[in-house]
């Protein structure tokens, strides 16, 4: 409802001290550039720290730079990193162990979620102030979040393991991050107690929007609880839940930071993912290019899963 | 909702209830766990026999140390800094736009609207690398200023489109009034829009905030000396080379997450407030 882009007023008259700055820029915020002059500021600093950037991203593939050897030059070697990609066995372990660890933190987070989501929805005393509790998790750091937890699985201090022993299920202490049959499950376990509660959030957003009048209805009909969730509550947070899957999936995939504080990608690249194994590349091996160029396959894939995952949800909505 | 006998409400409550517990404890124990860490003597946290569970008396010791011995007050003053200027860029830049955005129409709008979500999408790895050459070239590299620019790259966007539903939020008549007044559209926009959406502004500013302060991997990448370093990387560097002790590593995070927590309480009313209305706008 704003008003048309060129309809102000062209002049107007200002008050008496016309040499006043501000009285200049109010002037000036009657003319039709007006939007223009606001978003300008915005738009500079985009175009400058992220689209500039994006595209000198994408060409560094195509190019060679080791900051290590700048003997090589910067000259531009084509489809070279491409190629070298499709040979590299860490690359492929890495997308085997992104399916595997996106999928899994995917899965135990939504549980988590919907869970939390539907017991926080309830109209019980004290909810309220307990369910703002639960949402800590998603503002805490990486740095602390990972480490807090590499403390409690530690192989020797760690009260995980002591829990665990007391309680009979295991026999001896584990190193579970040394472990490469335990280091993902361990890391997955971590991204979930810090990711969950965006689910929580938007689930329970979605979930204040289903009319209590559908409920009741559908308990007048006979349907149990059990039935009223199945087909009452999820069909009507269906949308919400394909746009959160996309969007963790995305911020997941993208943000190597835990693995990078948890494990490194070891023990043996068994938890070596696509976004870590880039950032390894640039970080300690300043291979920009190649680093580039896996970070521009990494956003192919992405963006080739979203496109499947939102066609195929359309596709079960439709049908 | 709850609907049903009493005995099957009962029985629901009290699923609810133990759903509830069971996420509470599953979410605050490592807190606790970190806290009593990090007021353990050195003698409970390393054991000969077992893990000691309370603390046989409490010390502060580990904050003393990490706090004054290993330089954790400048990595602290570090983030501070680069922090403060995130808010700046994005309070100015993107309070700005997200009010052109809102309030007029324009060639253009929508696509710069959808590529703002866009680019939040590509990987922070395909940016980082640009950066890091950017900033080597203009001599931003290893400084707060250069980190707090890096930061807004994926901050402002954020900002523009939560600040956006914020300013959509609030009624249009309400500058009409103000222009029939005799308002300029810039007086309209200092004296009745800004101070309107004041908590608006306050909770995404919040958000920023947090951003910043815990951002972890562009200051890996970015900061190489003391000068500029914030507190993220340089506990992570601390443990990587000194084998930092988890008593002052537990101590040096419940430092930095102090202000986390703190500026979580304040804005989880408006958190609530818009889960209880059921729009998440932005």
């Amino acid at each position: 409802m704003a008003r048309s882009w060129d309809g102000g007023r062209q002049e107007v008259a200002v008050g008496p001290d016309r040499w006043n700055p501000f009285g200049r820029i109010a002037e000036f915020s009657e003319r039709r550039h007006w939007a223009w002059f606001l978003l300008l500021p915005c738009v500079l600093i985009v175009a400058l720290i992220v689209i500039y950037p994006t595209f000198y991203g994408i060409t560094l593939s195509f190019r060679e730079m080791r900051l290590t050897r700048p003997g090589l030059g910067t000259g531009f070697v084509g489809l070279k990193h491409y190629l070298a990609i499709l040979q590299d066995g860490t690359f492929w372990l890495s997308v085997r162990n992104t399916l595997a660890y996106t999928s899994l933190a995917i899965v135990l987070e939504l549980s988590l979620g919907l869970a939390s989501a539907l017991a926080l929805n309830q109209r019980l005393p004290g909810l309220r102030f307990l369910g703002v509790v639960i949402l800590l998790p998603w503002f805490l750091p990486n740095v602390v979040a990972g480490n807090m937890w590499a403390l409690m699985l530690d192989p020797r201090l760690g009260v995980i393991n002591d829990l665990l022993v007391r309680a009979g299920i295991l026999d001896g202490y584990r190193a579970w991050f040394a472990d490469p049959a335990t280091a993902l499950i361990a890391a997955v376990v971590v991204e979930a107690w810090h990711g969950f509660p965006f689910f929580t959030l938007l689930l329970l957003a979605a979930l204040k929007g289903v009319p209590d009048e559908l409920h009741q209805s559908a308990a007048v009909d006979g349907a149990t609880v059990v039935d009223r969730f199945w087909h009452v509550t999820l069909p009507m947070l269906k949308m919400v839940i394909v746009a959160a899957v996309v969007l963790r999936v995305i911020s997941i995939v993208n943000s190597p930071d835990l693995l990078l504080i948890l494990t490194n990608g070891g023990p043996a690249n068994s938890t070596m993912v696509l976004s870590l194994y880039a950032f390894q590349t640039a970080y300690r091996a300043f291979d920009f290019g190649y680093a580039g160029a896996l970070s521009v396959v990494m956003l192919l894939l992405l963006m080739l899963f979203c496109f499947l995952y939102v066609r195929a949800s359309n596709i079960m909505a439709n049908s | 909702m709850i609907v049903g006998s009493r005995r099957s409400r009962r029985i629901w409550a009290v699923v609810t209830y133990a759903t509830i517990l069971f996420f509470l404890l599953f979410t605050t124990l490592p807190l606790v766990w970190l806290v009593l860490t990090s007021v353990k003597p050195e003698t409970d946290i390393v054991t000969a026999a077992g893990v000691k569970y309370w603390p046989s008396s409490f010390t502060f010791e580990h904050y003393v140390n990490i706090w004054w011995q290993s330089g954790f007050a400048v990595l602290v003053l570090n983030s501070a800094k680069t922090t403060a200027m995130t808010i700046l860029i994005c309070l100015v830049a993107g309070s700005l736009g997200a009010y052109a955005f809102s309030r007029f129409r324009f060639p253009g709008r929508k696509e710069m609207l959808l590529g703002l979500l866009v680019v939040r999408m590509f990987p922070a790895v395909v940016k980082i690398i640009p950066l890091f050459i950017i900033m080597r070239g203009l001599g931003l590299l290893d400084s707060s200023f250069g980190l707090a620019l890096a930061y807004s790259s994926f901050l402002l966007p954020l900002f523009v489109w939560i600040m956006k539903g914020f300013f959509d939020a609030l009624p249009d008549d309400l500058e009409e009034a103000a222009r029939i007044d005799g308002c300029t559209r810039l007086g309209a926009m200092v004296r009745i829009v800004l101070p309107l959406a004041r908590n608006g502004l306050v909770a995404t500013t919040v958000f920023v905030a947090i951003g910043a302060w815990n951002e972890f991997l562009f200051a890996l990448m970015l900061t190489t000396s003391q000068g500029s370093r914030t507190w993220p990387v340089g506990l992570q560097l601390m443990i990587g080379e000194f084998q930092l002790p988890w008593g002052m590593l537990a101590a040096g995070g419940v430092i930095s997450i102090i202000p986390v927590v703190v500026l979580f309480a304040f804005i989880q009313r408006v958190l609530v407030s818009g889960l209880t209305t059921g729009a998440v706008k932005g």
